[in-house]
């Protein structure tokens, strides 16, 4: 990681801080989808059991489709073109924006986990800091999917359409509804090849049985190898587009 | 004795089935404006994409400044696509200190003074802190060439820069090219219109991909054989010899 690393990560940042109504979008709308989720589950234990899927799916919606956008304007406008041009790495381009965007995925996690926490009452189990770092973890992952996938659209109506197609099946096949276990073989099979069913079973296991990171090891090692292995292949594909 | 800004060999360049750059061949002095003068499709863009390194030759060489144009050259290269290619939410001067950063302006006092002085070049110190969407066409055009020409490179490559402009501004870039090629710069510049490539100290028509002339102004006007023959002249005689002359120079 170059210095160029950290100056694509400032100007990621000051792009979204200078475009105030995004900011106020990445403040509010997870408050508004915690409320709906809090309000649509009425029943306690049920709210308390859903909560650690729910908030793992949102941390890795929200990161793919913010980085994904993001990205993809970089190639469109032709700023992508400008920069493969210059001294910086493509790597320095893939990481300075992971390290950008990443904080606006935090900031978004840090609301909707003390909202529901602290407005919409559910209980949790294990360390506060360690499910904040396994968040982070999962932020991580959706960065570089968005970074990754962006490659493959040419304009942000394509971009969208990633979303029911990467997004949408990992929400059905996680462990979020049903257990993976419990899901028909090839469904199962495939789960193991998603980042949102490590992303869910890590925590919930440390949000409803108290476990600690140590306990998880497996699906840390599996989400961070997945990132590296995105992170990688997004600079791989990184081409301009304009 | 001269050196070689640009060197390129019986280059060649596909998109998919379709030969864009066909069997190019040029050397371009140091401290010349040099134009690309073609109509759309002729391959100038193309050219100027394999002369940064932004593709890879199908065929033959392209060494800028000596060296391939590696990501390691490239601190001395100074490069504004046709489109502005700007962050449209951040201000004048945010963009163009971007740039700076990463061609390795990495003191601050230094760049700061820099990028005030680029400003003032492209004639935008009122507009300085206003951001990119809030800007007409013609001064995005400045401020891209700003991000051009911040960290002060020996090398620039200008595809269609005066795109868009008024007359006054188009004037304006030009003495400002003039300046530039005078300190030493080499200057390659693409353009589609006659006005511009006039302008130039030597051309290259390009046509289909391929170099049709090579000149200075005056000796393609002259090769024409007409009294008073203007670079539209020249480059119809050329298109109508149809074959490839590269031995004007």
């Amino acid at each position: 990681m170059s210095s160029n690393t950290f100056v694509i990560a400032r100007r990621v940042m000051l792009q979204v801080v200078r475009d105030r109504r995004t900011i106020v979008l990445i403040l509010v709308v997870p408050v508004v989808i915690a409320t709906i989720a809090g309000f649509s589950i009425t029943d306690k234990t049920s709210l308390n059991m859903a909560s650690p899927g729910i908030l793992a799916t949102l941390i890795l919606f929200f990161g793919f489709l913010i980085t994904g956008i993001s990205f993809l304007r970089e190639r469109t406008l032709g700023t992508l073109e400008r920069l493969l041009a210059s001294p910086v790495s493509k790597m320095d381009i893939v990481t300075g924006y992971l390290l950008g965007l990443l904080l606006f995925a935090l900031i978004q996690t840090l609301i909707m986990f003390f909202y529901m926490v602290y407005v919409l009452d559910i209980s949790y189990q294990g360390h506060l800091w360690q499910i904040l770092v396994f968040q982070v973890l999962i932020g991580i992952n959706a960065v570089c999917l968005g970074t990754f996938f962006s490659a493959f659209a040419r304009n942000e109506f394509q971009m969208i359409q990633f979303i029911p197609l990467i997004i949408i099946p990992q929400v059905f096949v996680s462990g979020l509804f049903i257990p993976t276990n419990q899901l028909p073989v090839v469904l199962e099979w495939i789960s193991k090849f998603l980042p949102l069913t490590y992303g869910v079973e890590g925590i919930k296991a440390l949000m409803l049985q108290g476990q600690g990171l140590l306990d998880i090891g497996k699906d840390i090692g599996v989400l961070a190898a997945y990132a590296v292995v995105v992170l990688l292949l997004a600079a791989l594909t990184l081409r301009q587009k304009s | 004795m001269t050196k070689t800004a640009i060197a390129v060999n019986n280059l060649a360049f596909n998109y998919g089935n379709l030969r864009v750059i066909d069997d190019m061949t040029m050397q371009i002095e140091s401290g010349t404006s040099y134009g690309l003068l073609g109509p759309n499709g002729a391959g100038k863009t193309t050219l100027i994409r394999l002369m940064v390194g932004l593709l890879k030759p199908a065929g033959g060489s392209v060494s800028s400044l000596g060296k391939a144009p590696t990501r390691a050259n490239a601190k001395n290269i100074g490069y504004m696509p046709q489109l502005p290619a700007l962050y449209s939410e951040l201000s004048v001067a945010q963009n163009i200190d971007f740039f700076g950063r990463i061609y390795g302006l990495k003191n601050l006092k230094e760049r700061r003074q820099r990028v005030d002085e680029t400003i003032k070049v492209v004639d935008l110190w009122e507009k300085r802190n206003t951001q990119i969407i809030n800007l007409s066409g013609g001064m995005k055009q400045r401020v891209s060439l700003a991000c051009a020409i911040v960290h002060q490179p020996p090398l620039l490559f200008l595809d269609e820069p005066t795109v868009g402009l008024d007359p006054e501004l188009r004037v304006h870039f030009w003495e400002y090219f003039t300046d530039l090629t005078k300190a030493g710069h080499t200057l390659i510049i693409s353009s589609h219109t006659f006005d511009d490539a006039a302008h130039c100290q030597k051309l290259a028509f390009l046509r289909l991909g391929k170099v049709v002339a090579q000149g200075t102004p005056l000796e393609l006007c002259n090769a024409t054989g007409k009294k008073n023959a203007t670079l539209e002249d020249a480059f119809l005689y050329f298109i109508r010899q149809g074959e490839v002359k590269n031995n004007v120079q």
